[in-house]
């Protein structure tokens, strides 16, 4: 019995700490779903800027190259929870090296207190997502990083230990020549 | 999002505190000069502790290897943590607590980070690996690093190439940057270790070591002889030439010799390698080593000339006004994106203007010199006095960073949140409040200590070069003295003006 309760709790110890990730449908985990799924996971955020509750929702969340996205941003003020209610300009920026710039994705006004922005990217890659908007004479900008695909950068770290490698093993070598050259010269004296 | 400066009322104060000590250096005699003791006097409890503390083996072990962790810690959260780069480790370690405490660190210990080095840590130990198991001499080549290199010059170039990747190309803002930056260091120091004799990439090449090397001649730290006359006998040279155990001083230096500590890297080699234990870290005066022991070289004084103006550039460059001028300039130039040409033209114009600035009014105190001491000669040798200006306004500009723009959430998720957005407004000044007035007392001492260190400098150089003359009062000097109160006027400018911050 001691046994068998001491296996029990064994188990269950090493069943606990493997927590599943799910996404929820209707209240119920769903392990399938993917962006392929008719109801696509999206990604949340939920930010507070100047006088404004900013919720801002990306679908699907991890678009890929070609796949049609769509973003849906709601502003409303902390003080009374009234919806923002003028436009708001989504802009795009290149996250990656010396590529600063920024293309208007375009001008958005409310939607059922909603601002909807789609979007379509041919490359893969990192990118800034910007949501601008002015509110009782003050600008409001808030910036989102979005990855489309899965752009890989195993290879900066490989690139960098090859060169390391390859310039240990040629050191290496030339040292080796010279110790030998060396041994050589010294056996060739009288 | 912006700071707000030094209380104008503060800058004022200061003002006329150094416009006082001005008057006084350019009125009162010049110092008499007098061979300073050179024997270790490290006698006081405090000393004695201290100077235990620093040539603790297990101590510098256990940071190295912290630092190598946080290196690699570095590289990994920048490929792959988030892209917001104040919620990336990578950027906030590296560009808001390590670039910026520093400088802070130089203050304190001299060059004590060169002993913790990560690249410098990590390339000594690959170099050390006999890969292919037939060499005697593991995997480094020893070449001489050839003569046109044997300057500061290409640590110069690295120093303007970095500042520019900074300040003009933004890494500060891109993790991402900021590990690939990582990683081309990592590869320039172990190319360098694999070929050249020593530690070649310490000595010429860092910008990293160069600066703190110069700015930690006015550290109230240095490793020096307890003795001088147990080196001057000694023949064996062991902290030169290394022992069995112990390695020689990575950048060629001789105990028996040294007066500066520009090119010490405080590996302690020298303390474990001694025979009769006559090396130790030495307690003196601030600024002691640039008043009077460290030589003048050409290309040592246009290094202390750069620091000046990267110095001043920092601050510049955070200035609203900086951004309309560069594109105002990068319009006129048609250029559009990242505006490098711009950045580049005003980097340029703002090291031309402080090199001109000082080399007028050298040329001015030579008019005015009874002595004839050649131009060259007063322009490498009162670059000194250049040190401590550079060197109290860096630190009070990067305590503004250190003590303003630092949320610690990274210390919770290194990787940073991806799905957490950056709103402008969200970082409105966490620490703002009580705390500013302590930030503001600090910025005020370091930039009096720097003014008046400068003056010490400028006094003692001028005191060599008149040595026959002991009557001599500064007058000549004037030209010299109100280009120091110009500068300084110009960094406290600085600091009353609001700050934008890095990201």
């Amino acid at each position: 019995m001691k046994k068998t309760v001491f296996i029990l709790i064994l188990l269950q110890s090493l069943a606990l700490p493997m927590i599943a990730s799910a996404h929820h449908v209707m209240g119920r985990p769903s392990y399938s779903l993917n962006e392929d799924s008719n109801t696509p996971p999206s990604m949340q955020v939920e930010t507070r800027i100047g006088d404004y509750f900013v919720t801002y929702m990306i679908f699907p969340a991890f678009p890929r190259p070609g796949q049609v996205g769509r973003i849906n941003l709601y502003a409303s003020t902390i003080d009374n929870g009234q919806p923002f209610q003028g436009t708001v300009r989504f802009s795009v920026r290149d996250d990656s090296w010396f590529q600063s710039k920024e293309e208007i994705i375009g001008d958005q006004p409310v939607d059922d207190n909603v601002f909807r922005q789609g979007f379509v990217f041919s490359k893969e890659g990192d990118y800034i997502i910007s949501a601008s908007f002015n509110a009782n004479g003050q600008p409001y900008h808030i910036d989102f990083p979005l990855r489309i695909g899965q752009p890989s950068r195993v290879g900066v770290i490989g690139v960098a230990v090859t060169l390391i490698f390859v310039l240990l093993i040629g050191v290496n070598i030339a040292q080796r020549r010279r110790v030998n050259r060396a041994k050589m010269r010294q056996t060739q004296r009288p | 999002m912006m700071h707000a400066g030094m209380p104008l009322s503060w800058a004022e104060g200061l003002c006329c505190s150094m416009l006082l000590m001005a008057i006084w250096a350019i009125l009162a005699r010049l110092p008499v000069l007098s061979e300073a003791s050179n024997r270790v006097e490290n006698s006081s409890p405090l000393a004695i502790w201290i100077t235990r503390l620093l040539s603790s083996q297990l101590l510098l072990l256990s940071l190295k290897l912290l630092m190598v962790g946080l290196f690699f810690l570095v590289i990994i959260c920048g490929l792959y943590g988030t892209p917001l780069p104040q919620q990336n480790l990578a950027t906030e370690l590296t560009w808001n607590i390590w670039w910026a405490g520093l400088i802070v660190s130089v203050f304190f210990l001299g060059s004590g980070w060169c002993a913790i080095c990560p690249w410098d840590t990590i390339a000594s130990y690959l170099t050390r690996l006999n890969i292919l198991g037939a060499s005697d001499n593991s995997t480094r080549l020893n070449l001489a690093v050839p003569g046109v290199l044997r300057s500061v010059w290409p640590a110069l170039l690295m120093l303007l190439l970095l500042s520019w990747l900074e300040l003009g190309y933004g890494i500060t803002a891109d993790p991402y940057a900021t590990a690939l930056l990582a990683m081309l260091m990592l590869i320039i120091t172990t190319t360098s270790h694999a070929l050249f004799e020593r530690k070649a990439f310490c000595r010429y090449f860092c910008p990293v070591g160069r600066t703190i090397g110069f700015y930690s001649q006015l550290a109230p730290v240095a490793l020096r002889p307890v003795d001088p006359q147990v080196c001057s006998r000694c023949e064996t040279l062991e902290c030169y030439r290394g022992s069995e155990q112990v390695e020689p001083c990575p950048t060629g230096l001789l105990m028996k010799n040294l007066k500066e500590n520009s090119y010490c890297t405080s590996c302690t080699n020298c303390v474990r390698s001694c025979p009769t234990a006559n090396i130790s870290w030495k307690l003196r005066p601030l600024s002691q080593e640039a008043r009077q022991d460290a030589r003048p070289r050409h290309d040592e004084a246009w290094f202390v000339i750069a620091l000046l103006a990267l110095a001043l550039l920092h601050g510049l460059t955070m200035m609203p006004i900086w951004e309309q001028q560069l594109q105002q300039l990068s319009a006129w130039l048609g250029e559009s994106g990242l505006l490098l040409w711009g950045f580049t033209i005003l980097l340029a114009t703002t090291l031309l203007l402080v090199a001109s600035l000082y080399a007028a009014a050298i040329a001015v105190t030579m008019k005015l010199c009874r002595q004839r001491i050649g131009f060259k000669k007063l322009f490498i040798d009162m670059a000194f006095m250049l040190l401590p200006l550079a060197f109290g306004y860096h630190i009070a500009h990067n305590l503004t960073h250190l003590w303003r723009e630092n949320s610690w959430s990274w210390l919770l998720h290194p990787f940073g949140l991806p799905t957490q957005a950056l709103p402008s407004m969200s970082r409105v000044m966490p620490t703002m409040g009580s705390g500013e007035a302590g930030l503001f007392i600090l910025q005020s001492g370091f930039m009096l200590f720097g003014f008046c260190m400068s003056l010490l400098i400028l006094r003692h150089r001028a005191a060599r070069l008149a040595s026959h003359d002991s009557n001599r009062r500064g007058f000549s000097l004037l030209p010299l003295a109100l280009f120091a109160l110009l500068i300084t006027i110009l960094q406290l400018w600085l600091l009353t003006q609001p700050m934008m911050m890095r990201f």
